[in-house]
């Protein structure tokens, strides 16, 4: 297997997680797909750019979030909200199985809609894509006690949003 | 002690003396305890919220752009991608008798009462419930098990989202209505091929023929079905 088919192959397995990211800092399906395609072709397009030897994973994690930054910025924060809430009730894929977990996903993502964008961006990455503080702060580009103290605020903000249950 | 502390502690940052300091306070606190638990049950609500997204399948082949070779531009290379495609499409050619098409509204008799793909309303032919799930929910590259099968989708030249559908007595075309899925043209299969057979996905040349003259551009590719889907056919 050449250089470029082991980058895709390893692209490829790392798409889930890729996805899921997405989703955690989108907010909305819609969104989070293309934001997924953003960041695909953005890897394909920028492989160059990765050294082979240092982690892949934070690498595509960096270049989506950045993608998602400018998104925001191309955006404007006014349009960016509207239509979060309506776009997260189509959330469900899987409308058999998995209804219970979909219509959690709503209100999990409805709650994340609250945050301010860097602490959203951490809780993503350290309480469900599972980097570390380090990890985490190296892919953002911030002290680690930065990373630290938003998170506390962010967490904090959720368990207040989502009550115990 | 500082919410930072008290939380590097939880995630498992802390290692040695700094953690055996946290662990003792927190042990000593039955505020401290409560505040960890609720902590804990919010990661993991997080987590079993966020994790069924990641198990999903998905192909990088869905997200990925078409080969750029001998493509000048995206549109180019979105013609060149869907034109296999749709020509394998519509080779699978199968034997479909037209019982009728479009317009006529009278959907209970057509295909056996209320359990049948569609149903009258005011006048109308619209999805009935099983359809209206596969229309509302199935993706064509991820096709079901059982139940209808959905074929292309496309924006016709009024705007309108269309979805082709096979199942197991009939083929046909809806297109995104008011909020419905009005029924424009559907034809039954031969006798004798009910059961487990399906209808070949847009095997009807007269289906093809009345695609081919309300079609606005080409078909919709997967990344593009995946996100009409996600903002709820509009």
């Amino acid at each position: 297997m050449d250089q470029s088919e082991a980058f895709e192959r390893d692209l490829a397995a790392l798409l889930p997680r890729l996805r899921r990211f997405a989703y955690g800092l989108s907010r909305a399906p819609g969104d989070a797909d293309d934001l997924t395609q953003m960041t695909v072709e953005r890897a394909l397009r920028s492989r160059d750019q990765w050294q082979p030897g240092t982690r892949l994973d934070s690498w595509l994690y960096r270049v989506m979030r950045n993608l998602w930054i400018d998104t925001l910025r191309a955006r404007g924060r006014a349009e960016q909200r509207e239509g979060t809430a309506e776009e997260a009730e189509s959330v469900g894929h899987d409308p058999v199985p998995g209804i219970e977990a979909a219509i959690d996903l709503r209100r999990v993502m409805l709650a994340m809609d609250r945050l301010p964008d860097e602490q959203r961006e951490v809780v993503a990455l350290i309480m469900i894509e599972g980097f570390g503080y380090r990890e985490a702060a190296d892919m953002l580009g911030l002290p680690t006690g930065t990373v630290s103290s938003r998170l506390v605020r962010g967490r904090t903000a959720l368990l207040a949003l989502l009550g115990e249950a | 002690m500082a919410d930072e502390k008290f939380f590097a502690w939880l995630d498992g940052e802390l290692t040695g003396a700094d953690a055996a300091e946290v662990e003792a306070r927190v042990a000593a606190d039955p505020a401290l305890r409560k505040l960890a638990d609720e902590h804990r049950a919010l990661a993991a609500r997080l987590r079993s919220a966020f994790d069924p997204i990641a198990a999903e399948p998905v192909s990088l082949a869905a997200y990925a752009p078409a080969p750029a070779s001998n493509v000048a531009s995206l549109a180019g290379a979105r013609v060149a991608r869907d034109r296999p495609f749709t020509q394998r499409f519509w080779a699978q050619a199968a034997a479909v008798a037209v019982v009728f098409a479009m317009g006529v509204a009278t959907g209970d008799r057509m295909l056996g009462g209320p359990a049948g793909p569609i149903a009258p309303e005011a006048g109308r032919l619209v999805a009935a419930a099983s359809l209206k799930q596969a229309l509302y929910s199935q993706l064509a590259s991820q096709p079901a098990d059982s139940g209808p099968r959905i074929g292309l989708t496309f924006r016709d030249n009024e705007g309108r989202i269309c979805r082709t559908f096979t199942d197991q007595a009939a083929a046909g075309l809806v297109c995104r209505e008011g909020g419905d899925w009005r029924v424009r043209a559907i034809f039954q299969a031969p006798e004798g091929q009910g059961g487990d057979y399906r209808m070949a996905t847009g095997a009807d040349p007269r289906l093809a023929a009345l695609i081919d003259s309300t079609i606005s551009g080409e078909p919709f590719d997967a990344a593009q079905e995946r996100r009409a889907r996600n903002s709820g056919w509009k």
